[in-house]
């Protein structure tokens, strides 16, 4: 004997919903919309920025004072080349470090959107000719903003580059007439045993 | 059998999903959702890389994903503050999108950041910077 179990249609509808409900959730949590729509993003305030930028200016700075008394170090040994040499080589390298503390800085007014970077790059100079860094105070450490990294690290890099060349053309040797290579015969290539 | 009836409900199921978002809450309520914070995660690895972000873990896969991604590199050789720098995900070589999927076993500790710490401050300061940008 079959027993025939009736059920309301309200129910059947209300159960549907419910299960339809469901699984709509359920694919929302699961492609990770429900995460996103309800994390928030924070933007850093003028404060916060501005501390950045002075570590990264710090950062620039620190770059070419340390380059700079590294070819100033060099200069003062007691070189193999003539003084007007030595000198023309350091004042080259001491330019190109300044030109390229200046693009730096101006990199970094450019990334911070100010409107006369170059103006800002041009008084930051001055500022830290009067106030080096490495005579000032050890700060508060700043994690930077990797766009402001770039900059910083793009800058130790070139500045490197560029008093490691001086250091290199200042410590050469003294040019002197080159000697006459004097004939050799070649070496004679001897056979290899062969397995 | 009787259906369930309002007291039954109030008690298995409506106290126990009170006291667990109080219970949540009261361990950090920054982390409950639609509460306007921000939710970034330290994901570290069992080979000792550690990346940030926005972490989305769904406990039936098998693998976490993280979205706006950080990271660390050495910068013992750059003349900043620190040893090292905050980098973002997305500009090396192969240029990868700004979704990160990890295998769920390969990871050992999954933190909340603070926002205010030195790396919440930097990943807030790039979105600044990345506002200005454009």
């Amino acid at each position: 004997m079959n027993d025939v179990i009736r059920i309301p249609r309200r129910t059947l509808f209300l159960a549907a919903g419910v299960i339809v409900g469901m699984l709509l959730v359920l694919a929302l949590v699961m492609t990770g919309v429900v995460a996103r729509a309800a994390d928030a993003t924070t933007v850093a305030g003028a404060a916060v920025l501005k501390t950045q930028q002075a570590a990264a200016e710090r950062d620039v700075e620190r770059a070419y004072e340390q380059a700079v008394e590294q070819v100033r170090k060099v200069r003062a040994l007691n070189l193999a080349i003539t003084a007007a040499q030595a000198d023309a080589i350091a004042l080259k390298a001491f330019n190109d470090l300044k030109a390229l503390r200046h693009s730096g800085l101006l990199s970094l007014g450019q990334v911070l959107g100010l409107a006369d970077a170059d103006g800002y790059a041009t008084a930051t100079e001055q500022r830290f000719d009067q106030a080096p860094v490495s005579a000032q105070p050890a700060p508060t450490p700043v994690l930077l903003a990797p766009r402001l990294y770039a900059i910083a690290a793009r800058m130790s890099e070139l500045a490197a580059q560029l008093s490691d060349q001086a250091t290199t053309s200042l410590t050469a040797p003294a040019a002197t007439p080159a000697p006459t290579v004097a004939p050799s015969p070649s070496r004679t290539p001897t056979p290899t045993a062969r397995p | 059998m009787r259906p369930p009836t309002r007291r039954f409900i109030a008690l298995w199921l409506a106290l126990p999903a009170l006291l667990g978002a109080l219970f949540a809450t009261g361990m950090d309520p920054r982390a409950l959702p639609f509460t306007g914070h921000e939710q970034i995660s330290a994901v570290f690895l069992l080979d000792g890389q550690a990346y940030f972000g926005h972490l989305e873990d769904v406990p039936w896969s098998g693998t976490i994903t993280l979205r706006d991604v950080y990271y660390f590199e050495d910068a013992r050789k750059v003349m900043t503050d620190l040893p090292l720098a905050l980098v973002k995900r997305g500009n090396e070589l192969h240029q990868p999108v700004d979704v990160m999927r990890i295998r769920r076993d390969k990871v050992l500790v999954v933190e909340r950041v603070n926002l205010d710490s030195a790396v919440g401050l930097a990943i807030a300061a790039q979105r600044a910077l990345d506002r200005v940008a454009k």
